[in-house]
């Protein structure tokens, strides 16, 4: 079993965020003990990864396929030019560990089906959707309702960029947002900053997920309108007849 | 009565020939309120009916399917095409 105290080392490197307005020093040794998947680790999932790891959250594991291409470097922050060509988990994974030795570092080079990402939803504490898929971020949704575990989900579109937190069976899931997979575009427009806004966002819900800090955003949805200069929150309700968390409870 | 509009996500550009504020009957429903807007929506484009819809920041539904509402003065009608990238 992992060490569950904080090491002098371990302090030292936290001191700025435990105290006031951040975490406590249990909130700190709950990141420890805690295992985080962030699915997938480019534009949005690599800020949130990289906030993680640095955070201290004890073992984080990214999912993520193909190989680097040019066009990734606009907001792939986990990646660099010497990376165009190579496995994307492979460098991102190197990245992240450079970042902090006191962490575990895993990397599944392939984004989960249907029965890794329940297996992977069974032994993590948070699930950072990060995917450009809705058929992705569905699933893991459905994998974290099936679990219990909270899901983070950030999504962009070319400057805006949403967030929601789902607390299984208490809050409203993605399904119940979107009944039915909305359009999707391969090519979508993205510009770095946005990405990594959302990204880092997302990694804070968890941290406070994870450490019993502050207020998670559970229940509401965060949108982000940079190009029009608006944000919000939208409350959202569950839908007691969604295919996905409508029956959570009664057959749990 | 009045009510601020809001079009954001992926029909953003659509919010450009939309107005911000809808002047509509007192006591008009959010199904007229989308009608409306809908007859603005300039030719050949669409609202797409996955966008998400909610009055004064209270999530009702998509375009398709959404939850009846009575409109008041003042209140905000968002209309959010789902965005998905990263």
């Amino acid at each position: 079993m992992a060490e569950l105290n904080l090491s002098a080392e371990e302090l030292a490197r936290y001191s700025r965020q435990i105290g006031a307005g951040v975490l406590t020093e249990e909130g700190q040794r709950r990141l420890k003990r805690a295992t985080a998947l962030v699915t997938r680790a480019g534009g949005m999932g690599g800020p949130a990864a990289m906030a993680l790891v640095m955070a201290g959250v004890g073992r984080v594991i990214i999912a993520h396929g193909g190989t680097m291409t040019s066009p990734d470097l606009n907001r792939q922050v986990l990646g660099a030019e010497e990376a165009i060509g190579r496995p994307r988990a492979e460098y991102f994974l190197e990245s992240l560990r450079s970042m902090n030795r006191f962490v575990t570092v895993e990397a599944i080079d392939h984004e989960p089906d249907d029965a890794e990402a329940m297996e992977l939803a069974g032994r993590v504490d948070v699930i950072l959707s990060c995917a450009p898929t809705f058929a992705e971020r569905l699933r893991l949704n459905g994998a974290a309702v099936a679990k219990g575990v909270p899901l983070v989900d950030a999504a962009q579109w070319g400057m805006t960029g949403t967030l929601v937190a789902v607390d299984p069976g208490r809050t409203a899931c993605l399904r119940c947002l979107y009944p039915e997979d909305p359009p999707f575009e391969e090519l979508f427009p993205v510009i770095g900053a946005i990405s990594a806004a959302v990204g880092s966002l997302a990694a804070l819900e968890a941290v406070k997920i994870l450490s019993a800090a502050g207020r998670p955003i559970f229940g509401r949805l965060w949108l982000i309108d940079a190009h029009q200069g608006h944000a919000c929150f939208v409350e959202l309700h569950r839908d007691p007849h969604c295919p996905c968390c409508g029956s959570f409870g009664r057959r749990r | 009565m009045n009510i601020r509009v809001v079009v954001s996500g992926r029909d953003y550009d659509l919010a450009k020939s939309l107005p911000r504020q809808l002047t509509l009957p007192e006591g008009a429903s959010l199904d007229q309120a989308l009608e409306a807007l809908a007859a603005m929506v300039p030719e050949g484009r669409t609202l797409a009916e996955s966008c998400l819809v909610a009055v004064s920041g209270v999530h009702l539904g998509t375009l398709r399917s959404h939850r009846v509402r009575q409109l008041a003065d003042g209140e905000e009608l968002l209309i959010l095409a789902p965005v998905a990238g990263g």
